[in-house]
C-alpha cells in the first residue's frame, strides 16, 4: 500500500518542500556562514574565511546594548499585548453574540488596513507635546505643563509596537479558546469555582499554546520592527532592524549577519522551548475527542 | 442532606421563543425524578435554571422553599454530570474529581481519602494517576460521576448522561444511578429522552413538550391514565381511537367505536368530542368466537417481532388497533380479512383528552 503510494505522495511534496529550502532555509544558511567570514574597511570586501571578527563586531560601540534593549522590549510588548489581547479575545468568543463578535473582530482588524508607517506617525500627533494627550491631560488639570516623556521615548516606542501588533496575540488566543469547550467553564462553576478560579485553572492552563504562540509571534514581529521606533523613538533610539541596517550600509555582511545570526539563535532558543513547555504545535493539530 | 425543589410558574423566553412556558413543578428531597421529553422540549432548560447555568424570565425557583435566583451555579449546593461530560482534559482522575473539594480548601490526606472513597464508589479504584483522556466511555462516565458525587450534592443533575454509550454500558450505567441514588439519598434529576431510561429509574417523571409539562406521575401512571394522547403515544400507546359517542350511566362509560360498544375508564368530564379512547396493547386477548362484551374486528396483517406477533385489526370504519400475540400462534386463521373476536381486561380502555394528536381528517 505505502509503497505504491510514495511516489505520488512524494511528487506532491516537492513543490513545498523546494520552496522551503529556497525561500527559507538558503537565506538562513548564507546569513550564518557569512557571519563568520571577514570583512575589509578599506575595501568593503568580504572574504570567505572563517573569522569571529563579525561576532567581536557586536560587543562594540555598544551594539550588544541594542541587541538586549531589543529582546527588552520584544519582551514588555509581547507581554503588554497579551494583557490587553486575553480580556479581548474572552469578550469575543465568550461574551459577545455573533453578529457583535463580528462587529469587534472587524474592530481589531480594519485598522491593519492602514499602512505601519501612517499608523505609528498618528501616534504622534496623540502622544506629541502638543498632541491630543497632552492637552486633554492639561484641560482636566492633572498636569500644568505637557509631558514630555510622552513622545521620543521608550514609552512611545512600546505604545506603537503594541498598537501595530496587538491583532496578532489577539488572534492566536482566539483559535485557542475557539477550541475550549465551554461545558468545561460551566463544570469548573458547578463544582465550586467563582470566575477567577475558573480562569485560573482550566482557562488559562486549556489557552496555554495559544498565549504562548501570541506571545511569539508579537516578539519576533518586535524585532523584526524599525518603523515604530524610527517614527516615535527620537534621535538615538536603536533597536535590532535600524542597527543592522546601519551597518549594512557600509557592507560590513559579516557583521550584519553575526546580529543576525545571534536574534535568530534566540528566537529558535523561545520557540523549541515553548513547543517543549506549552505545546505550541497542539495549536494547528486538529481537536481530539 | 436530600434537598427539596420547587418550581413556581417559571418561564424562559429567549426572544420570541418560549423554551420554558409557565411550568410548575415540586420536586421531593430525595425523590429521583426524571425529566422526559424529545429534543426542544424544555427539559434542558428546566436542569439549567436548576443548576443556576441560566435565569428565567418569570417565575421563582426554590430550594426547600427558599429562592435561589439571586445564587450563581458555584454557591448552589447542586452539580451536574454533564451529558458531554466537560472532564478537564488537562487533570488527571484523581485531579478531576478533586478539583471542587481543593477549591473548598481540602488538601493532603483528607482530600485524598474522599478522592479514593469516590473512585471506590463508582467501582474505579486506582484509577486516580490515570489520563482521563485515554478512559473509556464507560470509565468516563464514572469519572463525570465520582466527580460530582465526591462534592455530597444535595441535588445531583443527570443531562442526558447514557448518550453516545452503547447498549450494554446504558445498562450498567443505569443500574449504576439506581444503585448511587440508593447509597447518596440525594435528590436525583435526570434528563432523558429514552423511555425506558426514564421508567426503569424515576420515583416520578413528568413528561414534557414545547415548554410545558404534560403529565407529571409515578411511571406506571402514565400507563393507567395518561393525561392526554401526546403522552399517551409518548409512553408507547400508540392505539388511539376517535370514539363516534361516549354515554355514562351510574358510573358506568361505554363509548362505541365502528358500531360497537367497549366500557372505558374516564376521569373527569366526559366529552366526546374531545376524546380518544387509549388502548393497552397488553390487555387484550384474542377471545372464542361469540365471546360475550368482545370485539369483532377484521385482520389487517400480522407482523413478526421477534418474540411476538403484532397483529394488526380494524374496526369496520377503518380505525385500527394492535394486540401483540405470541410469536408461534398459528396465523393461518388471522389472514387478511378473517373476522376475529377481541377481548378486553379491566381497564383496557380508557377515555383521555385528545389534546397533542392532529385534527381528524
Amino acid at each position: 500500500m505505502t509503497g505504491s503510494r510514495l511516489p505520488i505522495s512524494s511528487a506532491l511534496m516537492t513543490p513545498p518542500l523546494l520552496s522551503i529550502l529556497a525561500f527559507g532555509l538558503a537565506p538562513l544558511t548564507i546569513v550564518v556562514v557569512w557571519s563568520f567570514w571577514s570583512w575589509d574597511p578599506s575595501t568593503y570586501w568580504i572574504k570567505p574565511d572563517l573569522s569571529l571578527a563579525g561576532y567581536a563586531g557586536i560587543l562594540e560601540a555598544g551594539r550588544w546594548t541594542v541587541i538586549v534593549s531589543t529582546l527588552v522590549k520584544a519582551f514588555a510588548t509581547a507581554l503588554l499585548c497579551l494583557l490587553i489581547a486575553y480580556p479581548t479575545a474572552y469578550a469575543v468568543h465568550f461574551l459577545a453574540g455573533r453578529r457583535l463578535s463580528i462587529i469587534l473582530l472587524a474592530l481589531i482588524t480594519i485598522p491593519f488596513f492602514t499602512s505601519y508607517l501612517i499608523r505609528s506617525f498618528s501616534w504622534r500627533l496623540v502622544l506629541g507635546r502638543t498632541g491630543v494627550l497632552n492637552s486633554w491631560l492639561q484641560d482636566i488639570g492633572i498636569i500644568n505643563a505637557p509631558l514630555d516623556w510622552l513622545l521620543f521615548s521608550n514609552f512611545a516606542v512600546v505604545v506603537g509596537l503594541v498598537a501595530s501588533y496587538l491583532p496578532f496575540a489577539t488572534f492566536p488566543l482566539l483559535l485557542s479558546m475557539r477550541r475550549v469547550d465551554p461545558t468545561f467553564l460551566a463544570a469548573a462553576q458547578d463544582l465550586g469555582a467563582g470566575f477567577w478560579k475558573s480562569l485560573t485553572s482550566i482557562l488559562l492552563p486549556l489557552t496555554m499554546s495559544g498565549i504562548f504562540a501570541g506571545f511569539l509571534f508579537v516578539f519576533v514581529m518586535v524585532v523584526g520592527s524599525s518603523t515604530e521606533v524610527q517614527m516615535l523613538g527620537g534621535a538615538g533610539a536603536s533597536i535590532v532592524s535600524v542597527m543592522i541596517n546601519d551597518v549594512m550600509r557600509v557592507a560590513n555582511y559579516p557583521l550584519a549577519f553575526a546580529i543576525s545570526t545571534i536574534v535568530l539563535i534566540v528566537i529558535f532558543g523561545l520557540v523549541l522551548i515553548g513547543n517543549r513547555m506549552f505545546g505550541l504545535a497542539s495549536l494547528f493539530e486538529d481537536q481530539s475527542p | 442532606m436530600a434537598i427539596s425543589i420547587q418550581i413556581d410558574r417559571v418561564s424562559r423566553e429567549y426572544g420570541p421563543v418560549k423554551a420554558l412556558d409557565d411550568v410548575t413543578l415540586d420536586i421531593k428531597a430525595g425523590e429521583f425524578f426524571t425529566l422526559l421529553g424529545s429534543s426542544g422540549c424544555g427539559k434542558s432548560s428546566l436542569l439549567k435554571l436548576i443548576g443556576g447555568f441560566d435565569r428565567q424570565t418569570s417565575g421563582r425557583v426554590a430550594f426547600d422553599g427558599k429562592d435561589v435566583g439571586n445564587l450563581p451555579a458555584n454557591k448552589r449546593p447542586v452539580n451536574t454530570v454533564f451529558q458531554s461530560l466537560a472532564l478537564f482534559p488537562h487533570m488527571s482522575v484523581a485531579q478531576n474529581v478533586g478539583y471542587g473539594l481543593r477549591l473548598k480548601g481540602l488538601s493532603g490526606a483528607s482530600l485524598d481519602s474522599r478522592i479514593n472513597d469516590a473512585l471506590d464508589l463508582v467501582e474505579l479504584s486506582g484509577f486516580g494517576p490515570r489520563d482521563v483522556n485515554l478512559l473509556s466511555g464507560g470509565q468516563r462516565q464514572r469519572v463525570a460521576l465520582a466527580r460530582a458525587l465526591v462534592m455530597e450534592p444535595g441535588i445531583l443533575l443527570l443531562d442526558e448522561p447514557l448518550t453516545g454509550l452503547d447498549e450494554r454500558l446504558r445498562q450498567q450505567m443505569r443500574d449504576e444511578f439506581g444503585r448511587l441514588h440508593k447509597r447518596t439519598g440525594a435528590t436525583f434529576i435526570l434528563v432523558t429522552h429514552n423511555q425506558d431510561e426514564a421508567l426503569s429509574l424515576s420515583d416520578r417523571m413528568a413528561v414534557m413538550h414545547k415548554g410545558r409539562i404534560e403529565q407529571v406521575d409515578a411511571p406506571a401512571c402514565f400507563f393507567e391514565m395518561p393525561a392526554n394522547a401526546f403522552v399517551a403515544r409518548f409512553v408507547g400507546i400508540d392505539t388511539l381511537l376517535r370514539p363516534e359517542k361516549v354515554v355514562s350511566n351510574a358510573g358506568q362509560t361505554v363509548a362505541t367505536v365502528g358500531g360497537q360498544t367497549l366500557a372505558v375508564r374516564t376521569q373527569g368530564v366526559v366529552d366526546a368530542a374531545a376524546s380518544v379512547i387509549a388502548i393497552r396493547p397488553d390487555r387484550l386477548f384474542l377471545a372464542p368466537q361469540g365471546a360475550p362484551h368482545a370485539l369483532t374486528l377484521t385482520v389487517v396483517e400480522t407482523t413478526f417481532r421477534g418474540l411476538h406477533r403484532d397483529l394488526k385489526l380494524a374496526f369496520s370504519d377503518g380505525q385500527s388497533l394492535v394486540i401483540a400475540i405470541e410469536a408461534d400462534t398459528d396465523i393461518g386463521r388471522l389472514s387478511a380479512g378473517q373476522q376475529v373476536a377481541v377481548g378486553l381486561k379491566p381497564d383496557a380502555a380508557v377515555l383521555i383528552s385528545s389534546a397533542g394528536l392532529p385534527p381528524a381528517g
